[in-house]
């Protein structure tokens, strides 16, 4: 657990405590929560990525800016046929990993994704539970190359 | 729009409105069955049931499904006997809404519905969904004697025999699959097929020429126009369809069966994930 940023070992503890019946209920929840995650109008980002890949059902934006302590925050906008399970891994993300640094975020194993929709969606689902991830670190990877000229 | 009574069984196909008026009808269950596996817990029509393709409908260990004493417990803790009709509809233009019906029917449950345009038209019409799960008494469904393999379900040797023999193979999937162009449908991840292309002989009738902009299904007249009039097949012919797991075959399978009156159509399952896979097999690409 001492891998992970504190507010993600929180929804990670959160998840292991739960049934399979609350955790799907737990996920609709953050699912449903998803659109507070993205952009506002005006708002304006240090690096943005909007692409739609083939292991994600519609397009996903990514959205970052770098506070003047180093601080990462992530929006995220999903295209309507965006699934629900990663719609409810794109709030869980945007909560768990606000304000990581980028040193930290390169440093997170994606060991915590089966803690949180447990074995039975990852089985269902293996090559798109992790896909969120991978693109908020790619995110905050290219922008940290971008800048570190 | 009402639907097409020029359909060879028009009973087996209920508008949204028809579920409206049936939803407490108690010789009815209404099951939903969806790609998007947490879609159903977002919200479902009132009193309908969750059957998921992979969790519910597939041995867990061998690819194969269910066993008999499996389903008929699946569906007595459902409450659902061989008396009940059972209404499915999803999401994806009811891909898995046909693909559970077509399983349905490999036990020999005869009493089975589509509704047109399924979920999406459901939610694009603004009909309520709830998050209630429903409460049904668990009912005794007899094991089935059979699991109908050798009337609705074609194998790799089945499909293998109708490319020699030049009967009618039908590739549901998309132009750039059936081509070889890729080997994943567009918009989905590459499942660890190893070969593109399409099994010799087929025809390519993508599945979705069969429905309309909203997902319901193409009129009478129009499936007519193009399974019989364009590719010429005939309803008494001997056809597989297959695609990449047997879901959107599903769907084409309940077009010629239902909708067209085709009698002898098989669902090829192991379609293009064993085919394209399988050492030897042949392969044709454009």
């Amino acid at each position: 657990m001492s891998d992970y940023p504190q507010k993600l070992s929180s929804i990670i503890f959160l998840f292991e405590g739960l049934s399979d019946g609350e955790r799907r209920e737990t996920l609709i929840a953050y699912a449903d929560q998803a659109k507070t995650h993205e952009p506002k109008e005006g708002e304006v980002f240090d690096f943005e990525d909007v692409r739609k890949d083939e292991e994600c059902t519609d397009s996903v934006g990514i959205y970052l800016t770098r506070d003047k302590h180093q601080r990462l925050h992530f929006k995220v906008k999903l295209g309507p046929h965006v699934q629900t399970l990663t719609r409810a891994m794109t709030s869980i993300l945007c909560k768990g990993l606000d304000g990581i640094t980028n040193e930290d975020l390169e440093k997170i194993p994606q060991d915590f994704v089966p803690k949180i929709v447990g074995a039975e969606l990852i089985r269902a689902r293996s090559q798109t539970v992790y896909y969120l991830l991978t693109r908020i670190k790619t995110a905050a990877r290219v922008w940290g190359r971008r800048n570190s000229h | 729009m009402p639907l097409d009574f020029n359909y060879a069984h028009p009973e087996a196909l209920v508008s949204t409105q028809w579920v409206v008026e049936h939803l407490d009808d108690p010789s009815l269950c209404i099951v939903e069955s969806n790609e998007d596996i947490l879609l159903y817990d977002t919200g479902h029509l009132k009193g309908a049931l969750h059957i998921d393709w992979r969790r519910d409908l597939q041995d867990p260990l061998v690819r194969d499904y269910i066993q008999p004493k499996d389903f008929a417990a699946l569906c007595s803790s459902h409450g659902i006997t061989p008396e009940t009709t059972v209404v499915f509809y999803g999401d994806k233009s009811n891909w898995w809404a046909c693909y559970a019906l077509w399983v349905f029917r490999l036990f020999g449950h005869t009493k089975v519905k589509i509704m047109n345009g399924g979920r999406d038209k459901w939610i694009l019409e603004g009909r309520t969904l709830v998050r209630d799960l429903p409460q049904r008494e668990p009912a005794h469904y007899p094991v089935p004697l059979v699991r109908l393999d050798d009337e609705i379900r074609a194998f790799y040797e089945d499909a293998w025999s109708q490319s020699q023999k030049k009967q009618p193979l039908v590739d549901v999937r998309s132009p750039g699959e059936f081509s070889g162009e890729i080997t994943h449908m567009p918009e989905y991840p590459q499942e660890g097929v190893l070969r593109g292309g399409h099994i010799p002989g087929a025809h390519s009738v993508p599945w979705k020429r069969a429905v309309n902009p909203d997902g319901t299904f193409k009129s009478a007249q129009e499936l007519h126009h193009i399974y019989q009039q364009s590719l010429g097949l005939k309803p008494n012919d001997p056809l597989i369809a297959y695609c990449r797991i047997g879901e959107r075959s599903s769907h084409t399978w309940f077009v010629l069966t239902y909708l067209l009156g085709f009698l002898h159509v098989r669902n090829y399952d192991g379609s293009w994930t064993e085919w394209g896979n399988r050492v030897r097999a042949p392969i044709e690409r454009l």
